[in-house]
């Protein structure tokens, strides 16, 4: 199987996220994606009152659970988890049924009106396999995001898991997301 | 004005054109037929220059990637650079030369071919210039790459009137640090461990290399990052401290940090000693403007400013103030940005690693081609007169206007624009209507029938940046590079390169024999001087070069080096601006507050757009659809108003509409509105809803530099609908 012996992840500097939303392009142009649903997006927290402030922001996409419910459920095996851990929907095998939309906890998946199948990131599975970086991570100005091979100990993404505190989103969930954000 | 004003044939093109637009944003797969290949080229989405690559496939481009050979944008690009493609796919772009037949702003154009377009407009210019000289048309245009070919139209034409962006944008600030140091250095955010920004939103309103080292400096090396600003920004959020600073006191808080780390020794003497001039003035004049003083006039507390002013000097040299970028703000704003300019020098952050470096430079050599007489006329604006120590070639541009309204010194009646909205980019929209107005000839070079477009009468239309070959740039910097922009794909509609236009248009008014060449001669010519070889070729194939070796620092750090000041050191105090009438050490006076019941209108970027541009482009369109007056919840709720209703925000000059946001990111003192809304022109109805700022912006300058003064105009604000 392509890419036997790697675990693609990712993982997230919030910190350094300044909600420019390049991610958010750069993934509408790369993948075809039509306005009105994003494969990738910012989610912002505002809290205080003034002058006591505070913003911050975080980049969310697929997590490619190790343990991916959406796989679980879905009925026709569109949905799948490649050997190097990148889940991907087969769409001339989904029906749109949408189980998995309802399936995810990270709300990552849309259902697509003019192509009748659910969408959703690829972490750029074909930009990868060329050796390419995801565009997301390609282009992010302030590099808040890392992409690497977790089996890799001498990777960027090793590198940066074996040095610095980090989280995933939701772990109760069972689904072992695999975007790590960093503290 | 409606739909129905845009001719017949004009739609079918729009209709046309929006196939492909849909294929590009929304098909599900694309056709991928054909050869897919790349080109190295340079982004045009705003002004800096960022090397991209674009992936082309089925003869459309798929994507543009960012090409990390380019020392500067290295693997960046932003969203607007992501978004760039939808420049050439735009189906409302100008897509023919057209022709004006109705009144001025009616709408109603003719199609024309290119030799009609040029004949005519050569046509009125010829008449202009037999009547009124060639001083009666004015040359206006923004930083581009082809923007030369433009310019030296208008010299060659004869006009004295060429007017650049730098007075709408950072005139006051390159003046500032160019009377200090004899020249404008760039900032080296990357190895910095102390910034200070002051209404520099370098998170959000703009994105750039700086951004990108700053962000690094701050969050993985732990530099400190002080912001002031009267808005909580991303910026802010970013910074370690954050002090809502009172709109235009920035002076103020710079004196009483000068008077902390001056008064307890805190600067570098030896630097000092060495290179700089006009120390023991210095010193003495700001024992007057004690941190106490300065907590009066900006609401920051004193022991703060203490705090600011000693951790800064500890930082240095590896601190900066950092200069800002669009500087246009108050009336004192070159004398504040000498203030800042003073205030690193004292630290001595001059040419050292994490301080303020002097920009380096890569050959290029030039075309030599016929050079042309000098204008007879002196500048309309009468540069010489009031602002004598501004840049020569850049004009000022509020200046110009008024003194082409008032007729004086000579008639103006013809405008060529290249690359630039002045309707949405001159402050108060009435005047540069009348400017309009009283002209017997406009004619624009644009991508899109902008709004000054649509008051034109007649409108070349550019190819876009993927479409074209622009003049290879050397941009100045820590890191210098050369960049090139190169044709991606052939242009997609009857549209030419910049100079291309020059030349249909110079060969009608016999002025050939001064453009006679080709870009490719033109970049032969300038890369030859590179230090590699086949540079050219090097170019086509990578998009950039840049210098091998990394940056040097300390190359001005010698004691024979000669600063280009009038005393060859670094002038903290400055005879010149003492023999100019000006202030020769910043002097601190307090802005006009606004009296009860107003706000000062405080202006902003979002870099999803670039000043009034990409507002009309769907992907970043989606992130902002509209722009909202930012109001405090306590000058809200008095007058009633609660957040999304619809106001009526009036300055002496004009009145917007616009629907409101309640914040509690703002000082209570101000109202904000984002710039690039509340377009005119039908062609832009894409565009997002809400108020032209330009609209309501009073008319004010620096006093020294000419710069618009953008943040002196006090609005009042008026509930006149609810949400819907």
């Amino acid at each position: 199987m392509k890419n036997e012996g790697k675990r693609y992840a990712l993982a997230i500097d919030s910190r350094k996220c300044i909600n420019c939303k390049a991610c958010v392009v750069a993934c509408r142009a790369e993948n075809h994606v039509p306005l009105g649903h994003s494969r990738n997006w910012i989610n912002e927290e505002h809290r205080g009152s003034w002058p006591k402030l505070f913003a911050s922001f975080e980049p969310e996409q697929c997590h490619h659970c190790a343990n991916p419910s959406c796989v679980r459920v879905c009925p026709t095996g569109a949905s799948y988890q490649r050997a190097d851990g990148i889940v991907m929907i087969n769409e001339d095998e989904c029906i749109g049924c949408r189980y998995c939309i309802v399936a995810c906890p990270y709300g990552a998946r849309f259902f697509r009106e003019d192509t009748g199948v659910v969408e959703k990131c690829t972490l750029c599975a074909h930009r990868v396999d060329r050796g390419e970086a995801p565009a997301c991570v390609e282009t992010c100005p302030s590099k808040a995001r890392i992409f690497g091979d977790l089996f890799d100990e001498n990777g960027p993404l090793q590198q940066v898991l074996s040095t610095r505190e980090h989280r995933v989103s939701k772990p109760q969930t069972g689904n072992s997301p695999q975007i790590y954000y960093l503290f | 004005m409606s739909e129905a004003t845009i001719p017949r044939r004009a739609f079918f093109h729009i209709a046309a054109a929006g196939a492909v637009a849909t294929q590009i944003g929304c098909g599900r797969r694309p056709n991928t037929a054909g050869q897919r290949y790349e080109v190295a080229t340079a982004c045009e989405s705003c002004p800096n220059k960022c090397s991209v690559i674009a992936v082309v496939e089925g003869g459309m481009i798929r994507k543009l990637n960012p090409n990390p050979r380019n020392p500067k944008s290295r693997g960046m690009l932003c969203a607007r650079g992501n978004a760039g493609i939808l420049q050439a796919y735009d189906p409302n772009r100008l897509k023919q030369p057209m022709i004006r037949e109705g009144k001025r702003g009616e709408g109603k154009w003719r199609n024309a071919s290119w030799e009609e377009a040029f004949d005519y407009a050569a046509g009125k210019l010829a008449a202009i210039k037999e009547k009124y000289g060639p001083q009666g048309v004015v040359w206006s245009s923004t930083e581009s790459f082809a923007e030369i070919f433009f310019k030296n139209l208008g010299l060659a034409y004869g006009t004295p009137n060429i007017v650049r962006h730098p007075t709408l944008c950072l005139a006051s600030v390159n003046l500032a640090y160019s009377m200090t140091f004899g020249t404008v250095p760039s900032f080296d955010l990357q190895n910095a461990n102390y910034v200070i920004m002051a209404g520099a939103n370098r998170f959000e309103s703009f994105i750039t290399p700086d951004t990108m080292d700053l962000i690094e400096s701050t969050m993985n090396r732990k530099a400190r990052l002080i912001c002031l600003d009267p808005r909580f920004t991303v910026t802010a959020a970013k910074a370690d401290t954050w002090f809502p600073i009172k709109p235009g006191t920035d002076m103020a808080f710079i004196l009483a940090m000068l008077h902390v780390i001056i008064g307890e020794g805190r600067y570098d003497k030896a630097f000092l000693d060495t290179y700089s001039t006009g120390f023991d003035k210095l010193q003495a004049h700001v024992i007057q403007y004690t941190p106490e003083w300065a907590e009066k006039q900006t609401e920051i507390p004193a022991s703060e400013i203490v705090r600011i002013a000693r951790e800064f000097s500890d930082a240095a040299p590896r601190a900066v103030f950092y200069a800002g970028r669009r500087s246009s703000w108050y009336q004192n704003d070159f004398q504040m940005r000498r203030a800042q300019a003073i205030l690193n020098a004292v630290v001595g952050n001059w040419d050292k690693q994490g301080g303020m470096v002097p920009n380096g430079k890569m050959p290029l050599g030039e075309l030599l081609f016929l050079p042309w007489d000098d204008p007879q006329a002196p500048r309309v604006d009468e540069l010489d007169k009031n602002f004598p120590l501004a840049a020569k070639g850049d004009g000022a541009y509020l200046k110009l206007r008024e003194n082409v309204l008032a007729g004086t010194p000579y008639p103006v009646k013809g405008w060529m624009i290249s690359k630039q909205d002045p309707f949405n980019a001159l402050p108060d929209q009435s005047k540069t209507l009348r400017m309009m107005e009283q002209m017997d000839f406009i004619g624009v070079i644009d991508i899109q029938m902008s709004d000054t477009a649509w008051y034109a009468d007649v409108v070349f239309p550019e190819s876009t940046y993927l479409e074209r070959t622009d003049p290879i740039e050397m941009l100045p910097g820590i890191w210098p590079a050369v960049v090139m922009r190169q044709q991606v794909i052939k242009p997609l509609h009857n549209t030419k390169p910049c100079l291309d236009i020059v030349q249909g248009l110079a060969k009608r008014l016999n002025l050939s024999q001064y453009f006679d060449y080709t870009i490719e001669q033109w970049n032969e010519a300038a890369a030859k001087e590179m230090p590699i070889e086949m540079p050219l070729e090097y170019l086509k194939k990578h998009g950039v070069y840049a210098s091998p070796d990394p940056p040097r620092y300390g190359a001005t750090l010698q004691p024979e080096h000669r600063f280009v000041t009038k005393s060859g050191k670094i002038e903290l105090f400055s005879e010149r601006l003492q023999e100019a009438g000006h202030d020769p050490l910043p002097v601190y006076h307090a802005p006009e507050q606004p009296p009860a019941g107003r706000f000062r209108l405080v202006l902003g970027r979002k870099a999803f757009f670039t000043h009034a541009n990409n507002t009309t482009n769907p992907w970043l369109l989606d992130f902002q659809k509209e722009n909202r007056l930012w109001m405090h919840p306590q000058s809200a709720k008095p007058t009633g108003i609660a957040d999304g209703d619809l106001v009526e925000v009036t300055s002496s000059v004009g009145s917007v509409r616009l629907r409101v946001k309640v914040a509690e990111e703002i000082r209570p003192d101000c109202v904000h509105m984002l710039h690039g809304f509340g377009k005119r022109s039908p062609w832009l109805k894409r565009a997002g809803e809400g108020g032209a700022d330009a609209a309501i912006l009073e008319t004010a300058w620096d006093r020294v530099s000419g710069n618009a003064a953008l943040h002196e105009t006090f609005v009042q604000v008026r509930k006149v609908g609810v949400p819907s």
